[in-house]
């Protein structure tokens, strides 16, 4: 019953809201845009994204709770490559919460290729900036990404590439971390938890339970400046993996109340 | 030059480049699935096994069809068969 009224409420207002919310921020941008240069556009765009997805996920509590965890520290930086784990259909919209931690962080995600097809928010996404990584020549890829990091706008990578759809967390490809490596900016690891059947993999069936955003330590350039990439990308796959182990653990391992098992 | 000495030297490009565990190194290991490289690590990789063996192999499309630690070293013993021949 829980999962139904959850479902039915959420995907009745994400409609009602999208066709309300969009509108109103393409006026907003629109007007930024009248009134000032190209850069301040794509920063209002960008903090607009960032208000339509915290409204995407405030829309199903109570019954998904979501939690952002700044373990970043005093010295965490604003401009980095962020780099999340990846489980569920809902983690792009998760990106929302590095906003949550801190307001200054302005980001454009690198995408594989399918989230530029959604109607409107794939248009969205294009105008914002967002890389399709897949769509691009490696050399134009690194360079736009290195551009965005200059101007300080962080890049924040999914770098299995596909949903895991569970706990275990895929391989991970290594350009996000050729580009510190090439850029010398800081990598903040973020690690989702919680979230793996909101939805499950291959449904839009939403369960009941908390989700737990936590942004760890930033690796500085001098923390990895002598590792290869390969050797990079494994530290950091290994400091999530741990993390997220963790993280499971707290959330207690077992499945919320209504998600069917 | 000997297979087995083949096997050596391209396993000592594993574990020194990649820092990969000799035991994960078996012939049959896939080098992405397995062995956890990308598409843009096979490009360090190649790097690695030019200076391992001195030969130039980067343009040479077999590289392609790479998919096991078999094949490169099928492959590599090709290029030096190759290479004394011309």
């Amino acid at each position: 019953m829980r999962v139904i009224c959850l479902n039915v409420s959420f995907y009745l207002l994400f409609l009602l809201c999208s066709l309300v919310v969009i509108p109103i921020l393409a006026v907003y941008v629109t007007l930024v845009s009248l009134t000032g240069p190209r850069r301040r556009t794509l920063k209002h765009l960008r903090k607009a994204i960032s208000w339509y997805g915290t409204m995407a996920l405030l829309l199903p509590f109570p019954w998904v709770r979501v939690k952002a965890e700044d373990h970043r520290g005093d010295a965490g930086p604003d401009t980095a490559i962020y780099v999340f784990n990846h489980r569920s259909m809902s983690d792009p919209f998760l990106v929302v919460c590095l906003f949550w931690m801190d307001r200054e962080i302005e980001g454009i995600q690198v995408v594989n290729i399918w989230p530029f097809r959604i109607p409107v928010l794939g248009l969205l996404a294009r105008l914002a900036g967002y890389l399709s990584v897949r769509e691009m020549e490696t050399e134009d890829f690194f360079a736009r990404s290195a551009e965005y990091l200059e101007d300080g706008v962080s890049v924040v990578y999914f770098p299995e590439g596909t949903r895991s759809g569970g706990r275990e967390m895929g391989q991970f490809h290594g350009s996000a971390f050729r580009l510190a490596l090439r850029t010398g900016k800081p990598i903040v690891p973020v690690c989702i938890v919680g979230n793996e059947r909101i939805p499950p993999r291959g449904s839009l069936v939403l369960h009941p339970g908390t989700i737990r955003v936590r942004a760890l330590p930033a690796l500085m350039h001098d923390d990895y400046k002598d590792l290869t990439p390969f050797q990079l990308k494994n530290r950091v796959w290994q400091l999530m993996a741990d993390e997220t182990a963790k993280m499971d653990a707290e959330l207690g391992g077992k499945w919320e109340v209504g998600s069917g098992r | 030059m000997a297979d087995e000495e083949i096997v050596k030297l391209v396993n000592e490009v594993f574990e020194e480049s990649f820092e990969i565990e000799p035991e994960r190194l078996k012939p049959d290991a896939h080098v992405f699935n397995d062995l956890g490289l990308d598409s843009l690590d096979t490009v360090d990789l190649v790097v690695a096994l030019q200076q391992k063996f001195g030969v130039k192999i980067r343009s040479d499309q077999r590289v392609r069809a790479i998919r096991t630690l078999d094949d490169i070293y099928g492959f590599i013993a090709a290029v030096r068969e190759e290479s004394r021949d011309s």
